[in-house]
């Protein structure tokens, strides 16, 4: 129908005056096109002889002639050696056993060599060594870009004999002189490297060797010192724990040096009819607090009195006290504790001497054989009061010259000491670093030192137990160890490998040879007895308590994080792009905070349209400083009234430009104390995550099936009836299990080897080294953060989290909701969630639906159950990522090698030293995933084929396998029935993910079984 | 067209052949081969008879001048049937040495004796190269060669001192007594043997006990005529290369034909389905020869590069049969076969410092030599003092990689050799035929899968096959098991 009204486009057009509105009825755009500018002289244009068909002619012949001159092969260089090392076989891996203690992390490692390069680490599992997700990644920093090439002065290059005369006679001098020289170092550990430094203060009289941990475990070495005279921190055999109770102390992560989760585990899985129970007393929700039996949201000042209750209901004495809203627990737990005798423990995370002091004394109450004051460890050997001191010292001018090795004070230490400024009033400053860090930026001189695999040295982590250092590359730089120096800077003309071996034939080695103990990589002799045990008066201690922690306001707890720890290897973009296990959140640090206090002070947490989550910022403040712009995750399980932050991120030098993430935590961290009263306001701005998990819950599907212990043990309860139900389908309108029923032409499984992979869930405690394990083994790239939020990462093993739920099918009848509300507040977590981790790579299904929709038959199936990726078939339909029903898929959206738009270790020469040479580099455009490692399977067989023996169990491995040190992921060879694979394969508690679609998957999940018992 | 060449072939054999029968026929003759002779002397009349002394039996020298050879003939076959005739001259030598019967030789052929009689009778003995066989200087080459050559040469220091014309500097016994211990003469403090010492390192000399006066004796005669050998200059060989070559003309000649036929056919005929047709047959030629052009892009079958030592494995594996692992030592344990380490030459060309092959190809010594001094540059080696040079800072050697498989292709060495057993020049061909190696195999994957399809994998005596085997075996009813059967036609296996 016709009709003669008329609109009008805007307001202007109604002003029949307006020449824009004229000229727009004519032409499209209202400026002059510069079509003469882009041309250029139309003159010229119009008597040129080249017409539109020549030009076309030219664009056709210079294409055809690009590509058949592309059609030339390159000519490819062959070099090898001039004199070959004996050792080396080019296209074999060397592996050297050593030691990695960077004074945060130990670990007894063995390091794979190809061709000189050091490509991976892997648990030295004959030292009992494991390895978590840094010491995996270590690697790569001994290949960063940013790394310090040479040594420096004041910003410009020198060499190293003008290092030494100019350092060694600024050191005479200031020794003449009488002035304080002080060597600033963190957690050594050394016996040799203590030697040396005994023999500097000898040479130059007034040293003085302080050690300083950014993390500080001060309170509980000063503990021990005090009750059992030692300087030191007393040792836990967790694999003997029957009941353990944790204040705040993160015992699976970084706690007091970590390294306890690989006993903790062997008690997890139910053996005989039992397991250990766990309490957990925490504010933040950490790892080990997600894998407790119970855990219980406390306030770190409630702790402090908590643990006092606890004492007094153990002991039934009566230290001064308050009431506090957990008590109830902490009765149970006293109960629990006393029923387990000496196989129960109490542990605190709490960096307050008298906290520790009580924990001790609690432990010695209850006589734990858990914790063993013999064997003590070393690792963590700062004590804060002593760099409060030297900080005091320099400030008053009294400190003549500062060595800092290991250790990054203008970057860890708080706002308040003014260590910058500190450091000016120091004549000599001296910063040994492997990159220009804060502090390597400000001190006079910048001497780089060797990475670890670059170096010698030696450690003791525990008393009894040492470990050695071994080079497993020639220095990439020109380096000098830190022991080279002061050797020569004491006159000696030794080098440090030289009295290393002297020193350890001398002091250590009674009935070993050297290289036995080399190649071992550990060397372990009985420990030295402890003397005394000191008695302490727990009244004052108790009343000390009392004063210190009656705190109001926000409660401030700084934790380390799974990725980057204290933050030394902040440049490495694996740790950075590592999710974190609980907030599923990389590239970030962030201020967790309870829901119900993110609501009192409107903070939100919300989703953008591309699925990618977005938060609000607040400015938190401690005493006069204040840190701004701290983005806030709203973290299910956080205590109110507290605020977790983790340290280890905001460093700004000697780094990428992407790596500079978060902020500094240790800003705020006044007196060294774990936790601070902080004030904390809402700021401007939205600030933008990078989280690889959208949902919380798994919204009442069984994607982890989990069980009581007391059902577990219940043999009148059939687990496939109850707990571990199988899925069933409907066929021909019967009732019948899925795993039945199938489209499929089954495999022939029989024949030759049947690879599976077991993931034990009460084992796995989400710590992700096998996260960082395959990242090495199978070179997958960093995508960054922003392809992050995109969901374009390519972990090939993520660890899915998952929270409980308030809300369950019963529930929601009661209530009488419907489906949808139902399944709304079905996705939100509980106020404090019990926890489940999952780790999930490609199932290998040998039902494969990816493999039926590839039009290419890129992706295939093996003899041996390995699904295959055939990167260079894949044309990119990315068909199989969307038929895929576990999301394990990762397509290479973009060229991630030699790319600089990502600028991480592939980008450079130095950095593309760690690929594995066995694995190719994917190019954009294709799909990947597990291979459940090929490389390695097809290895170990042609070993036994070139032996012409059968293979054993335990050869077979994938990287993500070796790497696990509490043996959740077993891998191996179904058809072996000898093998444990096999055994685990057919356990009561082993299940299939997803199982209703009749996938038929080679990996298989052990169902979760928690501990409630309670009494 | 192709059976005329190989009619050519059949005649040249069939000529060849008839020269190779005729030859011993045309040889016939009194004559006899006194080198022959000589092998045969000295198994069969040795043990009794010297040529020019007595022993159990007479001198043999010139005994062919005394003796009518049909006499001789019947002695050496069967003397006492000779002497039981009454022979006069058999009876005189029967009853000269003490009437012991000379043992019968019915097993020699006339030509043998013949032979024999050739070697007893001649002044000298032709060497195969016609030339006179000095058998002192063979047995001292033979000596020097066993006992010597690890520490010495003739020309040029090695671990010892050069021995060339050694007898102008020592007198004998001197040499003698030194070569037999240079200890003792150490120790007494002969200067000359002390001067000596001291030159070379304080390196002791082995004592050689067990040497003969006599062999010392041959080796000094030896090393005074020194390496009398020259070098031969090969004549050009016959190939197959033209053939070949021809071959390929003919494909093409024929191809064009067709075509030039085909566009004839297209432009003359008005036949519309013939022109139809030879349209047709135009396009899928066209097609067909575009794809099979596009596909052997990247496939470079007999490249070969020039590399920068014109390092040649015909004379390193064809001529002096260095085993083809000596070198490519990790092939057998790695994925790898290595081009060897400058350090691995060195093994032989410490010692090697000249070639002494043949001549190939019109190059001369002088440019061997030159090729070996690249070596020499790469590790510095002072070829005159026989030592590294100090401090020398080594240069690799930047081979051109002739065998380039893309990345995305896995291949393992081991797997084939050891475990496969698969020999060296399935896939490389006949190395040791070739200066400048050469690419002998496609590389392309439908000749990986290929072999995968039909070879048998070597599952006996290897343990780790034992149960797969059986399993195998039952499953397919086949005692061969091939590398597809076992999964080595998978994506995965050399993709990942």
């Amino acid at each position: 129908m016709a009709s003669d009204k008329k609109y009008w486009k805007s307001l202007e057009e109604l002003d029949t005056n307006n020449t824009i509105v004229e000229r727009l009825r004519n032409d499209e755009f209202v400026e002059e096109l510069p079509i003469d500018e882009f041309l250029g002289n139309k003159e010229s244009l119009d008597n040129s002889s080249t017409t539109r068909r020549d030009f076309l002619k030219f664009v056709g012949f210079t294409t055809v002639a690009a590509s058949v001159a592309a059609c030339e092969g390159p000519v490819v260089k062959s070099i090898p050696y001039v004199v070959k090392p004996e050792e080396v076989v080019p296209g074999v891996a060397d592996f050297y056993a050593s030691t990695m203690f960077d004074g945060f992390d130990f670990a007894s490692i063995l390091v794979k060599v190809r061709e000189g390069r050091p490509i991976k680490i892997e648990p030295n599992k004959l030292a009992g060594g494991s390895t978590n997700a840094r010491v995996q990644a270590s690697v790569l920093s001994l290949y960063d870009n940013n790394r310090l090439k040479g040594p420096k002065i004041n910003g410009k290059e020198i060499e190293w004999h003008e290092v030494d005369s100019q350092i060694t006679s600024k050191l005479n001098q200031l020794s003449v002189e009488g002035k304080e020289i002080v060597i600033l170092t963190g957690t050594l550990a050394s016996p040799s490297t203590a030697e040396l430094i005994t023999n500097f203060k000898n040479k130059f009289r007034n040293v003085k060797h302080i050690q300083y941990d950014a993390v500080s475990e001060s309170g509980a070495v000063e503990a021990f010192e005090t009750m059992y005279g030692v300087r030191a921190l007393p040792n836990y055999d967790f694999s003997k724990v029957e009941t353990v109770v944790s204040f705040g102390a993160d015992f699976l992560g970084d706690w007091q040096g970590g390294g306890f989760d690989a006993d903790f585990a062997k008690t997890r899985v139910p053996k005989d009819g039992k397991m250990s129970k766990h309490i957990q007393f925490e504010a933040n929700l950490s790892l080990t607090g997600a894998n407790s039996d119970k855990r219980v949201k406390t306030k770190p000042s409630e702790q402090a009195f908590a643990l006092i209750n606890l004492y007094n209901k153990i002991t039934e004495s009566n230290l001064p006290s308050k009431n506090t809203s957990v008590d109830k627990e902490v009765e149970k737990a006293a109960k629990q504790l006393k029923a387990a005798g000496s196989k129960a423990l109490v542990v605190c995370g709490n960096n307050d001497k008298n906290l520790q002091l009580l924990t001790l004394s609690i432990n010695k109450a209850l006589q734990s054989e858990v914790i063993d004051v013999v064997a003590t460890r070393n690792i963590r050997n700062g004590v804060d009061s002593d760099v409060k001191t030297l900080v005091a010292d320099m400030h008053a001018g009294k400190v003549g010259a500062l060595l800092m090795y290991q250790t990054n004070p203008v970057y860890t230490m708080p706002a308040s000491t003014n260590f910058t400024e500190a450091l000016k009033k120091v004549t000599l400053t001296v910063a040994f670093s492997m990159n220009e860090n804060e502090t390597a930026t400000v001190t006079q001189y910048a001497l780089a030192t060797p990475h670890y695999l670059e170096s010698w040295g030696d450690v003791s982590a525990k008393n009894g137990n040492y470990n050695l250092i071994q080079p497993t590359i020639n220095p990439l730089f020109n380096t000098n160890q830190f022991q080279d120096c002061l050797l020569r800077w004491t006159g000696s003309g030794e080098t440090y490998y030289d009295y290393l071996k002297k020193y350890w034939e001398k002091n250590i080695l009674t009935n070993a040879s050297w290289n036995q103990t080399l190649h071992d990589g550990f060397y372990i002799s009985s420990p030295k007895q402890q003397t005394s045990i000191k008695s302490v008066d727990l009244n004052s201690v108790a009343s000390e308590i009392n004063k210190n922690y009656n705190f109001n306001g926000f409660e401030l707890v700084f934790y380390t994080k799974t990725g980057l720890g204290d933050g030394q290897m902040a440049n490495n973009p694996w740790l950075q792009e590592f999710p974190d296990p609980i907030t599923r959140t990389s590239w970030d640090n962030y201020a967790t905070i309870s829901t119900v206090d993110a609501k009192k002070l409107g903070l939100q947490n919300f989703h953008v349209s591309n699925g990618a989550l977005n938060g609000s910022r607040v400015t938190i403040t401690v005493g006069k400083t204040s840190l701004k712009e701290v983005p806030v995750f709203i973290q299910p399980g956080q205590a109110e009234g507290t605020i977790g932050l983790a340290v280890g991120y905001g460093r700004t030098k000697g780094m990428k430009q992407e790596m500079m993430t978060g902020v500094n935590a240790f800003y705020l961290n006044d007196g060294f104390k774990s936790l601070q009263q902080a004030t904390i306001e809402k700021a401007v701005g939205i600030h933008e995550f990078a989280c690889v998990q959208l949902h919380h819950t798994m919204m009442g599907r069984d994607i982890i099936k989990e069980t009581t212990l007391e059902t577990f043990n219940d043999t009148n309860v059939d687990p496939a009836k109850s707990w571990n139900k199988k899925a069933h389908v409907s066929l021909d309108h019967k009732n019948v299990e899925a795993s039945t029923v199938t489209l499929w032409d089954e495999h022939d499984t029989t024949i030759g080897h049947r690879f599976n992979l077991s993931i034990d869930l009460n084992a796995c405690t989400g710590c992700g080294a096998c996260v960082i394990a395959c990242h090495a083994e199978n070179n997958v790239p960093v995508v960054g953060k922003a392809e992050i939020r995109n969901s374009r990462d390519m972990h090939w093993l993520r660890i899915d989290r998952y929270y409980s739920s308030d809300m369950n099918d019963d529930v929601a009848e009661e209530l009488q909701l419907g489906v949808l509300d139902k399944f709304d507040q079905m996705e939100i977590a509980s106020d404090n969630p019990e926890v489940a981790f999952q780790p999930v790579m490609c199932q290998h299904c040998n039902n494969a639906p990816c493999e039926t929709v590839c039009p290419v038959a890129a992706t295939t199936h093996g003899h041996q159950g390995q699904n295959q990726m055939t990167y260079n078939r894949c044309v990119g339909t990315r068909y199989c990522a969307n038929n895929c029903p576990y999301k394990v898929r990762r397509f290479n959206w973009f060229k991630y090698k030699e790319n600089d738009e990502f600028d991480y270790h592939m980008n450079d020469d130095l950095g593309r030293m760690v690929l594995n040479p066995d694995v190719v580099v994917r190019s954009r455009g294709v799909m990947e995933k597990c291979s459940m490692c090929i490389q390695k399977t097809q290895l170990a067989i042609l070993e036994a084929k070139k032996d012409g023996r059968p293979i054993a169990d335990g050869e077979f491995q994938t990287a993500c396998s070796s790497a696990c040190s509490s043996s959740a992921i077993v891998f191996g060879d179904v058809n072996d029935k000898t093998s444990q694979i096999a055994k685990l394969v057919e356990d009561q508690r082993a299940y299939h993910l997803l199982d209703a679609i009749g996938t038929k998957p080679n990996v298989v999940y052990q169902a979760k079984v928690r501990n409630t018992n309670e009494s | 067209m192709r059976s005329v060449f190989k009619h050519h072939q059949t005649k040249r054999l069939f000529i060849g052949l008839l020269i190779f029968l005729l030859y011993p026929i045309s040889n016939f003759a009194q004559e006899g081969d006194a080198l022959k002779g000589k092998d045969l002397y000295n198994a069969n009349c040795a043990a009794c008879h010297q040529l020019d002394k007595k022993l159990v039996g007479p001198p043999l020298k010139k005994i062919g001048e005394k003796r009518d050879q049909k006499w001789l003939l019947k002695w050496i076959k069967d003397s006492q049937a000779l002497i039981k005739s009454g022979d006069k001259d058999a009876i005189a030598i029967y009853e000269e040495y003490n009437k012991i019967p000379m043992t019968a030789f019915p097993n020699l052929s006339d030509q043998d004796i013949f032979d024999i009689l050739a070697y007893t009778d001649s002044d000298v003995i032709l060497g195969a190269d016609g030339k006179p066989i000095d058998e002192a200087y063979e047995n001292g080459k033979k000596v020097f060669q066993t006992n010597c050559a690890a520490c010495h040469k003739l020309e040029r220091k090695l671990i010892g001192p050069p021995l060339g014309n050694i007898s102008d500097k020592r007198q004998m016994p001197w040499l003698k007594s030194f070569i037999k211990d240079s200890q003792a003469m150490i120790k007494a403090g002969d200067p000359d043997a002390v001067a000596i010492y001291e030159e070379y390192q304080k390196v002791l000399m082995l004592p050689f006990p067990q040497l003969s006066d006599k062999d010392i004796e041959d080796v000094i005669h030896y090393t005074t005529l020194g390496d009398n050998e020259e070098t031969v200059q090969l004549d050009a060989e016959l190939n197959n290369e033209d053939l070949e070559l021809y071959k390929k003309w003919i494909l093409r000649f024929v191809a064009g034909l067709i075509l030039l036929i085909v566009i004839i056919v297209i432009v003359s005929t008005k036949n519309t389905f013939l022109r139809l047709l030879a349209i047709m047959f135009f396009m899928i030629g066209f097609a067909y020869y575009t794809f099979s052009w596009l596909f052997q892009i990247g496939v470079d079958k007999e490249y070969q590069p020039i590399q920068p030592i014109a390092f040649s494995h015909k004379i390193h594996s064809g001529d002096n049969k260095i085993d083809c692992q000596y070198c490519h030592s990790s092939a057998k344990h790695s994925k790898m076969s290595e081009i060897p380490s400058a350090n691995v030459c060195m093994n032989c060309h410490k010692s090697i410092s000249e070639y002494k092959g043949i001549l190939y190809d019109g190059y001369d010594k002088a440019y061997y030599d030159g090729e070996i001094q690249k070596l020499y540059d790469a590790v510095g080696w002072d070829k005159t003092n026989a030592k590294y040079k100090e401090n020398y800072e080594e240069k690799p050697i930047k081979w051109i990689r002739i065998h380039n498989l893309p990345d995305f292709a896995y291949f393992n060495h081991a797997q084939h050799v050891t475990a496969g057993k698969v020999d060296c020049k399935q896939c490389h061909g006949k190395v040791e035929e070739m200066h400048e190696v050469k690419q002998f195999a496609p590389l392309t994957m439908g000749w990986c899968v290929d072999c995968h399809r039909t070879t048998e994998v070597p599952m006996k005596s290897n343990k780790y096959y034992e149960e797969i085997h059986k399993a195998l075996a039952k499953k397919l009813g086949k005692e061969k098991i091939t590398v597809a059967d076992m999964g080595g036609l998978e994506c995965g296996k050399c993709h990942h």
